[in-house]
């Protein structure tokens, strides 16, 4: 008996075929991306492209489980196809492996279009808003999915019946203003992300000297205050002149005076900063009285002193002589340790610098020396400023940015994918004849997002997808593939022949038969504008010239904000064709943007949960297995109103848990 | 970049260009490929007559990010101003221009600009940038209100 009897028995002839023969994108090879793959090849999915622009690292092993030992630092969509095309020995099982960003000008519109559906398992938020893009231009269905920890969830996004991935503003990644972070530091990642991105890169970032001083130097010839450009140079100087002397014996300890003590003592000369409320004065530290143990340490501030860390362990104050027992990286440090390792640390990475001028350090969460220099800094400018010192175990999950990855989630979140997969295949129309009967296609489990929750009784929550939102700027734009030769195709023929040509024919929604409404477009790429009704500088340059490139999108957006932006597509075009572009048959319907009431404020709240349920009370209900009756598909029993409830509340509690979340299953995502 | 900050950038350019206060400009930076950056922008703020900055108008550097406008652009004078709430660098100090204070993606270019011009003449000393023009303002007043209108002669208006 084959091995696929009994797939195909449950899943039904039609949708086994469907399985067998669409051909499927798997954006991702990581965490999510992995089971994933293991799944489609095991359910019998046989034209897969799996795409990754990753390679294997160490800490990939505990959950990635298609890579070993051995596979570290190969191509990590290379290695899980070759591990994961034998699971199957069915014949026939196609895997298509790239090593590559998804965002690369070759994956275009095109290259989309030829797949019948789309499955990302990213790790973060800008590759997820490109594939939906593409997906939403191509109309091509796509599986969202992400976890974080214990939560995770599965989004179908298919154009026209649901949201898009940007319909829901999704909470930026946090930041926090100069101020805080340069002179008024009020909580542990404050000093944390000053050593990291600020002191780091003072000392062993690339070295800014020449820009620094042409542009002052440029600022004096252009007749500036020449007293104050030089003391700017000056304090530039200063910083260089600590640089310079890093290496030396006593290098570090004079980078620690001037950090800890010098700039500390500028700061308090400024007396009104420290009158507000809420404000705390550093204190300056002192070198010799914290080796010799003779200085007394600053008091903790009262506020966020005393918060649960990770782990859910008290914690200890302050600046230990009492030294917990445990593991190296979760104990504390005393002040003097945190100073012979500022110093220490100072001393490894100057090391490296000296030997490797040409390479600049940056700060790796895996290498240890950098590790050691973050942490240290932080809790000695913590210590200056009253503020908890963290263990090295915390400032690495806080400056890393790691949002704690678990197997058995991405492993749930895997097969949801697969059977949200199965939900939208069967509503595709049949591959084998054109002539889909409506009866075939609209059987089974409807489309459902999944959310996966921490609440043991009912782990599993699920709601319909949210229909679009009127007026999001993804999905509700026009999107048109432009077959063009760049090399050929000037701005101007663009400008005259496609757009004030070809597009004036489209049908533009609530205009008259007769109305002679002359529309005049202004031309983008990405943040550069390239023409204007008054700006026809470039139109004799070609879109090569003007580095337009496959993959991107012109964008003509007319100027009275009347009607929606079009998006032409930048497609590979035929440089043998006597046209050097080539358009659909027919243009498009332009819709009219939705009228803007006259000042719109934007709803104060954004921090809507990527993981959660859309803020819409969208019902969730208690997740029903999907049947494996197929022939018959079940409808899902209506939500019940005590399950919203609870959907709610959990949402919440989460929300409150987790201020910053972003939903990634790997771990770099960027805070700053 | 994001279609909703394209859309806005060119909804915010199209009404800078239909109105726009007084003795002020605001436009995208021409790059060197010779487009326009969009997210870039030159911005000149004049000195508000009767106070000690007139006469000067002083260049601002706008940097739209990426996530504008959930995000504020950041703000820049070019060449650093002498100003308490202003750092070495040129950057600017507000709190509109702050997501963790006052910054709402609703806010406009025209509405920064005002609000850059209002902070000339109304530093807020709970929050210094800079250490000389703070201290200066601090103690010595009169030496203040020289060493600004000599830096308004240095950027008047050409």
């Amino acid at each position: 008996m084959p091995r696929s009897s009994y797939t195909k028995s449950l899943l039904g002839p039609e949708l086994y075929q469907k399985v067998r023969k669409t051909k499927i994108l798997v954006v991702g090879a990581g965490g999510i991306g992995c089971e994933l793959l293991k799944n489609l090849v095991l359910v019998g999915f046989a034209n897969i492209e799996i795409i990754d622009l990753d390679t294997i690292d160490l800490s990939n092993l505990n959950r990635q489980f298609l890579f070993r030992k051995p596979d570290i630092s190969k191509p990590k969509a290379l290695v899980a196809a070759a591990t994961a095309r034998h699971f199957n020995p069915t014949s026939g099982i196609d895997i298509h492996a790239r090593h590559g960003n998804v965002k690369d000008s070759v994956n275009d519109l095109e290259w989309i279009k030829g797949f019948g559906l789309v499955m990302n398992a990213l790790d973060n938020m800008d590759a997820r808003r490109h594939v939906n893009k593409l997906c939403q231009a191509a109309n091509v269905p796509l599986i969202e999915s992400g976890t974080a920890g214990y939560l995770g969830q599965v989004t179908p996004i298919i154009k026209d019946k649901t949201e898009c991935f940007d319909c829901v503003v999704k909470p930026a990644p946090k930041s926090f203003p100069v101020c805080t972070i340069r002179s008024t530091p009020s909580e542990p990642i404050h000093c944390i992300v000053w050593g990291k991105t600020y002191l780091f890169g003072k000392l062993f970032g690339e070295d800014d000297e020449d820009m620094d001083t042409e542009e002052l130097d440029k600022a004096k010839a252009g007749g500036e205050n020449a007293e104050e450009i030089e003391n700017l140079k000056k304090e530039a100087a200063a910083f260089r002149e600590v640089r310079k002397n890093l290496g030396g014996e006593d290098g570090p300890q004079r980078v620690f005076h001037k950090v800890f003590n010098e700039d500390i003592n500028r700061l308090l000369a400024m007396e009104d900063m420290w009158k507000k409320e809420g404000r705390v004065k550093p204190v300056p530290l002192e070198y010799e009285g914290i080796m010799n143990e003779s200085f007394a340490t600053p008091p903790l501030r009262q506020a966020a002193a005393q918060q649960p860390n990770v782990n859910g362990q008290a914690q200890t104050n302050g600046n230990g002589t009492e030294k917990k027992k445990g593991l190296k990286d979760q104990r504390e440090l005393s002040l003097k340790e945190n100073l012979e390792l500022f110093i220490d640390s100072c001393k490894r990475l100057s090391a490296r610098a000296i030997a490797y001028p040409d390479i600049p350090l940056s700060f790796d969460k895996d290498d240890a020396d950098t590790l050691d220099f973050v942490l240290a800094t932080a809790n000695l400018r913590a210590t200056a400023y009253g503020i908890a010192n963290k263990t090295r175990f915390e400032v690495k999950e806080m400056a890393g940015n790691i949002i704690p990855a678990i197997a058995t989630t991405n492993a749930i979140i895997a097969g949801l994918i697969v059977m949200q997969s199965l939900n939208i295949l069967r509503q595709l129309p049949s591959l084998s004849s054109s002539s889909s009967s409506e009866a075939s296609t609209s059987a089974g489990p409807a489309i459902r997002s999944v959310f996966l929750r921490t609440d043991p009784i009912k782990p599993l929550g699920h709601s319909i997808p949210a229909k679009a939102d009127p007026e999001c700027s993804v999905c509700r734009d026009v999107y048109i593939p432009l077959k063009v030769d760049l090399a050929r195709c000037t701005l101007g023929t663009f400008v005259n022949d496609i757009v004030k040509t070809w597009l004036a024919e489209a049908e533009f929604e609530g205009r008259e038969e007769d109305d002679e409404e002359v529309v005049e477009w202004t031309i983008f790429e990405g943040g550069r504008l390239l023409a204007d009704p008054d700006f026809d500088d470039n139109f004799e340059r070609t879109l090569e010239d003007l580095d337009v490139k496959r993959g991107k999108m012109l964008t003509a957006r007319d100027e009275d904000g009347k009607y929606r932006p079009v998006h032409f597509s930048i497609c590979e075009g035929d440089s043998q064709a006597s046209i050097p572009y080539s358009l659909p048959s027919t243009p498009p319907l332009i819709p009219l943007l939705p009228a803007k009431p006259a000042t719109r404020e934007p709803s104060e709240e954004i921090t809507i949960l990527d993981s959660m349920p859309p803020a819409t009370s969208t019902s969730v209900s208690e997740v029903t297995p999907i049947s494996s009756n197929t022939a018959v598909g079940t409808k899902r029993s209506a939500p019940d109103d005590g399950d919203v409830k609870d959907a709610t509340a959990e949402e919440e509690q989460t929300k409150k848990k987790r201020k910053v979340v972003v939903v990634d299953e790997d771990d770099d995502f960027e805070i700053l | 970049m994001s279609n909703l900050a394209q859309a806005r950038l060119h909804e915010e350019r199209k009404n800078w260009r239909k109105d726009h206060p007084f003795g002020f400009y605001a436009k995208p930076v021409k790059a060197a490929d010779g487009t326009m950056n969009i997210m870039l922008w030159e911005v000149g703020i004049p000195g508000k007559t009767g106070t000690i900055w007139e006469g000067g108008l002083y260049k601002v550097m706008m940097t739209f990010p990426d996530e504008f406008p959930t995000k504020p652009p950041k703000c820049k004078f070019d060449p650093p101003l002498f100003h308490p709430n202003v750092y070495p660098s040129g950057t600017i100090c507000l709190s509109i221009l702050d997501e963790e204070k006052n910054w709402k993606p609703s806010i406009t270019i025209k509405q920064i600009v005002l609000g850059v011009q209002d902070l000339l003449d109304n530093p807020n000393i709970g929050d210094p940038a800079q250490i000389d023009a703070y201290q200066m303002y601090k103690n010595d007043k009169n030496a203040y209100e020289k060493r600004v209108k000599q830096q308004a002669v240095e950027r008047r208006q050409k």
